[in-house]
């Protein structure tokens, strides 16, 4: 017979409940898929039958972890909403800005992207931070952490991640633009290269250094996943 | 077989009412569900015990660890808040089956 027990633990991993609370349920779940194994037997099932059966019991472990997380807790759906998206998506913002911060005042000089025109650059200039952007694959892996530790869905996860360079999208899509409809002395005729310039330095690279911090996580695990799934199996 | 919304409707009302025929485990909760359904209400482990606990919290059932036949099991039973919930859900329930048997077409399929 398989160790349900084992396999109910393995896939509940991360369950966030108290350890005595977290013990109840797995030996609850794990009871439940021996009974139902033992059932089946009875029932004339092959060993193999019915266990490929009993593991159909729950297809998706990664949702049962998040419905029972919701249904166990006290808490509404509003304060699981706070842990699985505001909490991890706060603290990325706020660790990235800091660290901006730190580096602007104490760091090396950021590199310079622009056309050169003699001595001088050429606008639009891109600011880039480059020890700035090497830290965000970790802020990116610790927001995805936080947010799959407390049950976040894929779309919870992957907003808590790139939540940082939320400010600066609406900043070069929504404020850039009606300032530049607003404020006639601004150089119309560099505006759209400005925009792709500052959309590439301060959203595009900045949102894919945090995703790739957060991919990377998430494929942790999946493998993690997988190779117990073998070893259950 | 019943489609998967009236289903989850339902499903509240068939653990209530099977409950008010005396405590039970999840696993012969489920047995007997499907049992006097016909197959027509199974649930899966997913499917029950994420709703046996949400009712857990709503206070309309209560879960204990007992011991028999050298198995420990959670048992549930119905509290007092659960069987005031039953009565005017099981009201609401055949309200709506009335309502579809008036349905000219319903009543013929």
């Amino acid at each position: 017979m398989p160790d349900w027990q084992a396999l109910v633990r393995s896939q509940l991993d991360g369950l966030a409940l108290e350890p005595h609370e977290r013990a109840e349920v797995i030996e609850e779940l794990a009871a439940h898929l021996d009974e139902t194994f033992e059932g089946l037997r009875r029932r004339g099932f092959a060993e193999e039958d019915a266990a490929e059966r009993c593991r159909n019991e729950a297809k998706d472990w990664r949702d049962l972890r998040r419905r029972i997380q919701t249904a166990r807790t006290k808490e509404n759906i509003m304060t699981s909403r706070v842990k699985q998206f505001w909490l991890p998506a706060l603290l990325t913002l706020l660790l990235s800005m800091s660290f901006l911060m730190l580096i602007q005042v104490f760091g090396p000089n950021p590199w310079l992207l622009a056309r050169k025109s003699g001595w001088s650059l050429v606008a639009p200039v891109a600011v880039v931070y480059i020890p700035w952007l090497m830290s965000l694959p970790l802020i990116g892996a610790m927001g995805a952490y936080l947010s799959n530790r407390a049950g976040g869905s894929q779309l919870a996860v992957f907003s808590s991640t790139v939540f940082p360079v939320l400010p600066y999208l609406v900043f070069f899509l929504v404020a850039l633009p009606v300032i530049a409809i607003l404020n006639d002395r601004l150089a119309h005729n560099i505006m759209f290269a400005a925009l792709f310039v500052g959309l590439l330095a301060w959203v595009l690279a900045p949102g894919g250094a945090l995703l790739a911090g957060g991919l990377l996580l998430q494929l942790f695990y999946a493998r993690r996943l997988t190779s117990r799934r073998v070893v259950s199996n | 077989m019943i489609g998967a919304g009236i289903k989850r409707g339902t499903a509240e009302l068939a653990v209530l009412s099977i409950l008010e025929e005396g405590p039970l485990h999840g696993y012969e909760m489920a047995r007997r569900i499907e049992e006097q359904t016909k197959g027509a209400l199974r649930f899966t482990l997913a499917a029950l015990y994420p709703m046996l606990y949400r009712m857990e919290q709503r206070r309309w059932i209560r879960g204990s660890w007992e011991t028999s036949d050298n198995r420990r099991r959670r048992c549930y039973r119905l509290t007092p808040a659960g069987k005031k919930r039953l009565s005017p859900l099981r009201q609401e329930w055949s309200e709506l089956f009335q309502a579809l048997r008036r349905l000219k077409k319903v009543a013929l399929a």
